[in-house]
């Protein structure tokens, strides 16, 4: 009986081997092959003992070769292993991690989403003969080892809501969260809130979340990964993976793949190797805190040592969170860090993970610190050290000129301002008490000559006095566009009956919006830049920080060359001080010019320095978005990293109270949408505009429906909430106006 | 005409097609038509075949489609368009286009940037008082502030009172609307605000701006217009006289025009008639040297029962009436002015060639609008078919219409529905009503609509009013 359990258990293990491998490495599994089927055909006419001594050998060889193989494993092998429905599962983890468990939510199937699983659990602890149980609440996506309904570990926005939900409750109740990702991506549909919408709330949040937060990364991909991955300490199992895009989506976008056509398996590998997605590689970039060691070939549910050494790690990286934060515990603190090698022993000693006070605000500093350092010199900086140390000194100095002129000047000049009006009316009263009767007379003698005719006359037919702007649509910037003597078709031509339009006219006059059906054409980003800022307002800084190739990925410094070439730009964001109607502020612009506006190093610092510039200043800090394709793949988690890195300074600049716009012209996707951008309680879209978690075809790719006419449409996200206006192009700047004089928090300049 | 070398491509169908089309040949430039599947029977095509051929005509979908008319003029090596009146006849855009194309062309109209400074009323109100040209009394820019909106309002009601008004009226429009649309009256201050801030939301929803324009509704007042003419230096323009056209449809609609404007020598005005003629003249040149005109155009005034004259508008093209005032106008003498022939000849850069004291005035003209409607029912129209178009020819009448007489026509019911137009010219004032009932007792103009009942037209509303023009 038993022998035949090993049996079945043994295929099971090597359909696992032959299946990561896929295809590789078929000697040693021809081997394994054999032996197992040698074996089921002779075991009849073997004894016991027999039977066991040649299981046991099988097995011993089944462990040689596992041990063998471990050693040549390349990134895509890692990427079957997380995949494979045989690996450890979040249940797994529950059942073997901790001491006991309850599903909050959800059995099976019936569940808002299957595939975001919750739980309260408990680690508990006995110490000196007394037991303590600690409650964590734990978040991951859930696989079921391939269960349909488990939609493969991808969440759609209500799973993540839920998730944000009980982060929520685990802050209320002043326990740890531990969160387990196992994702491949979030699921790309735009139902209320809509993927990206989501996940960037629950970045929001997550950057403010007064408990420690403990993430392992299994299989982290991209944004779902993001969606519960901003954490105080990062573990990754070291089969795992964590990357900015799957590596047939990057196989896909290199190879410049149409609709339907499959990249090859050589170049998937490829991408998977230069992507830097495996826990070694994310260690060395510095974006996990430490790896958890998985047996040969990867943890399955039957590798208990493997639980134990994770409930170690996990144990210590949340003591070690609790202790960073208090006033006095020197030497536990010390033990606990990820750093120190050697036996933890959590049971040696107790640490009460509750944080209160004092202790949260250091957890969010040191959360804010820790994601600050991320991606630090992976672009290039020319700026030198002299430079660096004047802005951060001018920077220190404008915080303080701000504070006294503001908040320690400012508000008592309030007062005084109103005290003198109260003081003036009160006067007036009083006076107009004594002088009343005389001029009542003296109005009565008058009131004969009050007003000729001649001079109301005068005043309705004399030229008044008027000013207008920008009248007979002339503009500050004419795109190249209008110079061209051709016929420019609006796409709703056939359903509108718009008539073709003259390109001088349309890219001129009238801004690129058809004047038959107010379609919006794109606009060069320059025509923001020059129409909606007050002339002469806009002054660049940190041009000098420039887009580089951190992964040294295949073919793309001639790539970022050409593109550098091409706009004449260092980066794809833009950075300025500027002025709207005399308020001033400081704005980022990512340009779709550049690369499709995607977000890397480069682009991600300029829009953080760019955030602090804004809060040092106690002005109000526009992004204006005139494309965004996502995070800059080839940058790997260089870039997904500045998800959670710029929505915290976004976070800390809206906490002390700014005013965060975010403007969406042409296109915006992906990444920057579902975190830094969609975090704005300020949105709006330009019309005609797409915002969206991912572009259409991406969605038919990953999960199969027809995507619906105008499925990113401004209008769209509109409904949806996601933005909170759709604009006109050519009214963009009095709308911008309008937001800044009655939008935002306490904290500005002009307040 | 020194430089015939062009070729004028006529970018309008019917009457104004024609007349086009017998300029150019008057000038000797050669021409080409467009026309469209409904047209196919009209007379401009066949004034067109007759005379150019089969190469002198383009079909096309539509008269107001751009791309098509400028790839007819590529097509046919045209080097000027004329725009007629109506379609792209005051569009600046379309001027615009045409002379800044890589294959620039000459427009038949005032430059792009005349008409676009004057087809903005607002700034044609602003242009007029800067020059101290009377206008309505009211804002000359919008407002978008309610509290000065209501001052505006208040100080016009008491103005009207202090007048004597019988029924002071405010009008309050939406300053980015037109064509009636986004307009309303307000008889009561107290009603203003309501009004006001109805007018302002529909602005917002419609047109975005919720600037508003506030004036003072005139009711009683006749109609005028000033011709003025001024070849491409812009620098001397002169007037081919007045023209009253007070007689309209309910839709406010012309449907007899008489030049002069008034007549003083036969009819009581209770002010000085001569002299508001005078003034709108003059006030209309001045305007017109200011903006450097450099093409013909129209000046609408308004004059108001005690003679007061407001300018209106500028329409920066030819108009229907533009052959009444020829009838009366005289250069050096001489009979036969051809004021499309003018505009063609200055259009294409000629010099004017004469000055205002060489145009003299003679006699008056009335010019009939002929048309297939139902006076007695609001003027609708009525579709059918013409079976028999006939009238007495006469020296002192010029009749200009596409209705073929020797043919069945199918009335096309896309297009403005005049069928033609009745210019009759008389020594003075009696002797053109005169012939006026005499031509339109000969006028047969008869068919069945499309019901089948007999074709209604207003030559008995025309009669009707035959009597009462000039009259203010």
């Amino acid at each position: 009986m038993d022998i035949e359990k090993k049996l079945s258990f043994l295929k099971e293990r090597l359909t696992y081997i032959c299946d990561i491998f896929a295809g590789n490495h078929q000697e040693h599994i021809r081997i394994l092959e054999h032996k197992v089927e040698e074996f089921s055909q002779r075991r009849e006419s073997l004894d016991l003992q027999e039977r066991i001594e040649a299981i046991t050998a099988i097995e011993e060889l089944f462990d040689f070769t596992e041990r063998r193989l471990e050693e040549d494993l390349s990134s895509m092998d890692k990427v079957r292993i997380v995949r494979h429905p045989q690996r450890i599962c979040l249940r797994d983890i529950l059942e073997n991690v901790y001491d006991n468990y309850t599903e909050i939510g959800g059995q099976k199937n019936k569940s808002i989403d299957p595939s975001m699983l919750i739980a309260r659990a408990y680690v508990t602890r006995r110490h000196r003969g007394k037991t303590h149980h600690q409650s964590v609440m734990v978040i991951g996506q859930e696989k079921g080892h391939g269960e349909d309904f488990r939609n493969g570990g991808s969440v759609k926005p209500w799973g993540n809501a839920r998730a944000l939900q009980y982060m929520k409750v685990a802050e209320t109740e002043n326990i740890p969260i531990h969160t387990y990702i196992f994702t491949p991506g979030a699921y790309p549909v735009e139902d209320y809130p809509g993927a990206a919408q989501q996940i960037a709330r629950n970045l929001y949040e997550m950057a403010a979340l007064k408990v420690p937060v403990i993430a392992v990364f299994s299989e982290g991909g991209s944004g779902g990964a993001e969606a519960i991955g901003l954490a105080d300490r990062r573990l990754m199992l070291s089969h795992g993976y964590y990357s900015v895009i799957s590596p047939e989506g990057a196989a896909a976008i290199e190879g410049r793949l149409r609709r339907g056509e499959r990249a090859t398996p050589e170049l998937i590998a490829r991408c998977a190797e230069q992507l830097k997605i495996t826990a070694q590689d994310n260690l060395r970039l510095g974006y996990i805190d430490k790896i958890v060691e998985e047996p040969p070939l990867g943890a399955r549910p039957y590798h208990y040592e493997f639980f134990r050494n994770l409930r170690r790690e996990v144990i210590r990286a949340t003591d070690d969170v609790v202790l960073s934060t208090r006033a006095f515990a020197p030497l536990r603190a010390r033990a606990a860090r990820p750093d120190k090698s050697g036996e933890y022993d959590a049971e040696k000693f107790v640490v009460r993970w509750e944080v209160n006070g004092g202790a949260a605000e250091k957890l969010l500093l040191l959360r804010h610190e820790k994601f600050n350092k991320y991606s630090r010199g992976k672009c290039i900086d020319p700026r030198s050290v002299f430079k660096r140390m004047r802005q951060g000194v001018s920077g220190v100095v404008t915080d303080a000129y701000n504070t006294v002129k503001h908040d320690i000047l400012g508000k008592p000049k309030k007062r005084i301002v109103s005290a003198v009006e109260e003081v003036e009316a009160e006067t007036r009263v009083l006076f107009d008490g004594i002088t009343g009767p005389f001029r009542k007379a003296l109005c009565a003698l008058g009131s004969k000559s009050s007003k000729a005719p001649a001079a109301t006359e005068e005043a309705l037919t004399a030229l008044s006095d008027w000013e207008d702007g920008q009248r007979n649509g002339s503009w500050n910037y004419i795109s190249p566009r209008a110079k061209e003597d051709r016929a420019v078709t609006c796409p709703n031509a056939k359903k509108q009956g718009c008539m073709d339009m003259w390109a001088p006219d349309l890219y001129g006059e009238f801004a690129g919006v058809c004047s038959n059906c107010g379609h919006h054409f794109p606009m060069e980003y320059k025509w923001f830049l020059w129409n909606v800022f007050d002339p002469n307002s806009v002054v660049e800084f940190n041009q000098e920080i420039e887009a580089g190739n951190p992964l040294e990925f295949e073919n793309f410094d001639q790539r970022l060359i050409q593109a550098k070439e091409k706009t004449g730009l260092k980066s794809g964001c833009m950075t300025v001080d500027a002025a709207i109607q005399g308020t001033k502020l400081v704005a980022a612009i990512l340009i779709a010019d550049f690369r499709g506006g995607s977000v890397g190093v480069a682009e991600g610092e300029k829009f953080l320095l760019a955030v602090e510039r804004a809060q040092k200043k106690r002005q109000p800090f526009l992004a204006y978005v005139h494309g965004t394709a996502g995070i800059r793949i080839q940058e790997g988690t260089n870039g997904v990293i500045q998800m959670p890195r710029c929505t915290m300074a976004v976070r800390r600049y809206l906490d002390a109270g700014g005013l965060y716009l975010v403007v969406y012209d042409t296109n915006s996707y992906a990444g920057p949408v579902a975190s830094f951008l969609g975090c704005s309680p300020y949105q709006f879209a330009i019309r005609s505009s797409n915002v969206g978690f991912a572009g259409p075809g991406v969605i038919k790719e990953t999960t199969g429906i027809d995507v619906p006419p105008n499925y990113q449409g401004a209008f769209k996200a509109l409904s949806r909430g996601h933005i909170q206006g759709v604009w006109d192009r050519r009214e963009l700047r009095e709308n911008l106006n309008q937001a800044l004089m009655t939008m935002g928090g306490r904290n500005l300049y002009y307040r | 005409m020194q430089n015939s070398s062009h070729k004028v491509l006529v970018a309008n169908r019917g009457e104004i097609a024609i007349r086009i089309v017998q300029a150019c040949r008057m000038l000797g430039l050669d021409f080409v038509c467009v026309y469209t599947a409904e047209d196919e029977q009209s007379g401009h095509v066949r004034l067109a075949k007759e005379t150019g051929g089969e190469k002198s005509l383009y079909r096309v979908s539509s008269y107001h489609d751009a791309n098509e008319i400028l790839a007819v003029a590529d097509a046919a090596q045209a080097t000027a368009i004329h725009p007629g009146y109506g379609f792209f006849a005051e569009d600046f855009r379309f001027a615009r286009r045409v002379t800044q194309r890589e294959r620039g062309l000459i427009f038949i109209g005032p430059s792009w940037r005349v008409i676009r400074e004057l087809g903005d009323k607002i700034n044609t109100k602003r242009l007029a008082r800067s020059l101290g040209v009377p206008t309505v009394p009211g804002s000359d820019k919008p407002i978008y502030d309610e509290m000065e909106a209501e001052e505006v309002a208040r100080s016009l009601f008491e103005f009207q009172k202090q007048c004597g008004t019988e029924q002071p009226t405010v009008l309050i429009k939406a300053s980015a609307g037109g064509g009636g649309m986004g307009i309303e009256e307000v008889y009561d201050i107290d009603l203003f605000r309501s009004v006001y801030r109805r007018i302002r939301n529909y602005a917002l929803r419609q047109f975005k701006d919720e600037g508003v324009l506030i004036e003072q509704r005139i009711r009683d007042f006749n109609h005028l217009e000033v011709q003025i003419v001024s070849d491409r230096s812009g620098q001397n323009p002169v007037h081919f006289g007045t023209r009253n056209c007070s007689i309209q449809s309910t839709g406010l609609q012309k449907r007899v025009e008489v030049a002069p404007g008034f007549d003083p020598s036969s009819l009581p005005y209770s002010f000085d008639a001569a002299q508001v003629l005078t003034d709108i003249t003059e006030h209309s040149l001045a305007l017109a040297r200011e903006v450097r005109y450099d093409n013909v155009g129209t000046w609408e005034w308004i004059v108001a029962r005690n003679g007061r004259p407001f300018l209106m508008e500028v329409n920066t093209r030819i108009q229907v009436e533009n052959g009444v005032s020829a009838a009366i106008a005289r250069i050096r003498g001489k009979r036969g002015v051809n004021l499309i022939a003018e505009q063609i000849r200055i259009g294409l850069g000629e010099p004017l060639g004469y000055t205002q004291e060489d145009i003299t005035f003679e006699g008056l003209g009335i010019e009939y609008r002929i048309i297939a409607e139902d006076p007695t029912n609001r003027f609708t129209p009525s579709s059918g078919r013409i079976e028999r178009f006939s009238w007495k020819e006469e020296p002192w009448l010029s009749m200009h219409t596409h209705v073929p007489t020797d043919a069945a026509y199918d009335i096309p019911t896309e297009f403005d529905p005049n069928l033609a137009l009745g210019i009759v010219w008389g020594e003075n004032l009696s002797q053109a009503q005169e012939r006026g009932m005499d031509f339109l007792d000969h006028l047969t103009l008869d068919g069945v609509d499309s019901a089948g009942a007999p074709l209604k037209t207003n030559v008995g509303f025309l009669r009707e009013k035959t009597a009462r023009i000039l009259q203010f």
